[in-house]
């Protein structure tokens, strides 16, 4: 912790105030919105006609709606498998194995996997979302180069294995994040420990397992709380490609929140989603932070 | 770390072969962007030329070029500027809970935006903001939790000895800052940076909702809006448009690649 009493910083406060003060100013700004919302999830608000003017207080019946009418649970479903299979499992996984792998290979190797992780990240998600459709569909390149080729007939995959789509999709276009991550987190593995670990007859798997993984913990939970959080929210990609269909099968909660939004105008149900969501996400997260700070 | 050479090269094979795999759905792209006869299937181009290039940085959309640029980089600029200022008092002077609140914040903003963007849009409203500006400052203020907390775990790095010794040898706050804390937070900052101006390059549903007429539309924007436009689809003008879209991102990238490990190191910093 740093020293209360440095000169340079106590002489100065109403300038360090000073400084601090446009950053305040937004915050409330987003603190007083973000009140807001929470206002219209109790009321029955609409984006169009009657109701956009002459709202009420509905009290907690669009909360009600959430468990009584079809939607919410299957959407809050969608959301965890998506989660679960393309964040924690494609995106951590991976990125950690790229990391630990990479970590002893040639440098030219290394930056060339490296850009062409790095290039699905920067992609923009509406051009990945054209990328994934087109490279999926009866056409594309999977059917030309694999399914074709082996005599069958050809699969759209994208109507017919809309979910997984998706989640490749995102494993492809998030991976970077935690390789990125990881990989720092790796460096910072003090050489010495790993040649110690290996001295001691300790083999590959080990040593990634009992010396490495210890040591990044930290890292490891910092990276699960926010691709998790990411992925539960995360609208662009899966709107863009499926819209949320074929049916509801790729309808995520956020998709679910857009369409009740903004295509049916329900803001007052919206509101509540999100807050539903953000409730969901507050659990999450202190689940990771208790993670977090646990001792070594 | 693997010594024994044929060990490593399956690995190098394995890599190789991962990396082809991750650039393969590229190929549709500039198949696509480069064929003047362009169809939107995945096939070899009998004619091969730049003219969809040329489609896609003449008039509205050279013009949504421009407007995603000053839209990105007004708030990666403005989100590091405010960020920084907040940032590093925060990080240097013992406010009590201020971890607690800057986590808090962080996972407000988790909130999908769609919430907060209802009310946010009636403020625009109000306040004549429907425009860049606005759009600029709308994202400034839902990237700002995220900003000030990694800023502030870079600037927790900083060895606060040299800052010390820095005001013993008679240096002022500001000369502090400037000549020690941010050089030494360079790569940090470069990070944060980046962040934001991808991000709102990115941003689709913000600007959707702001900008108003074709003339303020963003890159997101006009591709979503180019398609459908003529009735049938123009996969060439679609594909070539994509790809410059996609370039700045990219560049800025290999531009601050070299900070990027370093920066990255921050982000796992307890917070």
């Amino acid at each position: 912790m740093k020293n209360q009493s440095n000169p340079w910083l106590t002489s100065n406060l109403f300038v360090l105030g000073l400084g601090m003060l446009p950053a305040a100013l937004l915050i409330g700004v987003l603190l007083y919105f973000t009140a807001w919302a929470f206002a219209f999830s109790f009321t029955d608000l609409a984006l169009v006609g009657r109701k956009s003017v002459e709202w009420s207080w509905v009290g907690l019946q669009n909360f009600e709606r959430l468990f009584t009418r079809k939607g919410f649970l299957d959407a809050l479903w969608t959301t965890v498998v998506f989660v679960f299979f393309s964040a924690i499992v494609g995106q951590s996984v991976l990125g950690f194995l790229l990391a630990a792998t990479l970590r002893g290979t040639q440098s030219t190797l290394r930056s060339v996997v490296e850009v062409c992780i790095m290039l699905g990240w920067l992609l923009p998600d509406i051009v990945a979302a054209f990328l994934w459709s087109a490279t999926t569909s009866q056409t594309g390149l999977i059917n030309a180069l694999i399914v074709v080729p082996l005599g069958f007939p050809p699969i759209s995959f994208i109507n017919d294995y809309a979910l997984p789509v998706v989640i490749v999709a995102n494993v492809w276009k998030g991976t970077a994040w935690s390789y990125l991550l990881f990989s720092a987190a790796l460096d910072s593995v003090s050489r010495e420990v790993v040649e110690a670990a290996k001295v001691d007859g300790a083999t590959p798997l080990q040593r990634i397992w009992l010396v490495m993984l210890p040591i990044i913990r930290p890292h490891i939970a910092t990276n699960m709380l926010f691709i998790t959080i990411w992925t539960f929210t995360y609208f662009p990609l899966i709107f863009a490609m499926t819209g949320g269909g074929p049916g509801r099968q790729t309808e995520t909660l956020a998709v679910f929140l857009y369409n009740q939004s903004f295509a049916r105008g329900n803001l007052g149900f919206g509101s509540a989603i999100s807050v539903a969501m953000l409730a969901i996400v507050g659990v999450l997260s202190i689940f990771y932070l208790r993670l977090l700070r646990e001792p070594k | 770390m693997e010594t024994n050479p044929a060990h490593s090269r399956l690995t190098a094979i394995a890599l190789t072969f991962m990396a082809i795999i991750w650039v393969s759905p590229f190929s549709w792209l500039f198949l696509n962007a480069f064929n003047t006869a362009s169809t939107g299937q995945l096939e070899i181009p009998r004619s091969v030329g730049l003219d969809n290039f040329a489609m896609a940085i003449s008039g509205n959309a050279g013009r949504q070029f421009l407007n995603s640029m000053l839209i990105a980089a007004g708030t990666a600029t403005l989100s590091v500027v405010v960020g920084i200022a907040a940032a590093y008092p925060l990080s240097r002077l013992r406010i009590p809970g201020r971890n607690a609140f800057l986590w808090t914040l962080v996972l407000l903003r988790m909130l999908p935006s769609a919430g907060v963007l209802v009310p946010l849009y009636f403020a625009a409203q109000r306040g004549g903001l429907l425009n860049q500006l606005g759009v600029i400052i709308a994202l400034t203020i839902l990237n700002l939790p995220f900003t000030l907390l990694l800023l502030k775990n870079f600037f927790d790095t900083v060895p606060i000895e040299l800052e010390e010794a820095a005001y013993v040898e008679g240096a002022t706050l500001f000369q502090i800052v400037t000549r020690i804390v941010l050089p030494m937070s360079r790569a940090g900052i470069a990070v944060v940076w980046f962040f934001s101006f991808t991000g709102a390059w990115n941003e689709f549903l913000l600007p959707l909702i702001f900008a108003r007429v074709q003339d303020a539309f963003p890159m997101s924007v006009g591709l979503y809006a180019a398609f459908g436009q003529q009735g049938a689809i123009n996969y060439g003008f679609l594909t070539a448009y994509s790809i410059i879209y996609a370039a700045p991102a990219v560049g800025v990238y290999f531009l601050l690649r070299r900070n990027m490990n370093t920066g990255f190191a921050g982000v796992g910093v307890k917070g």
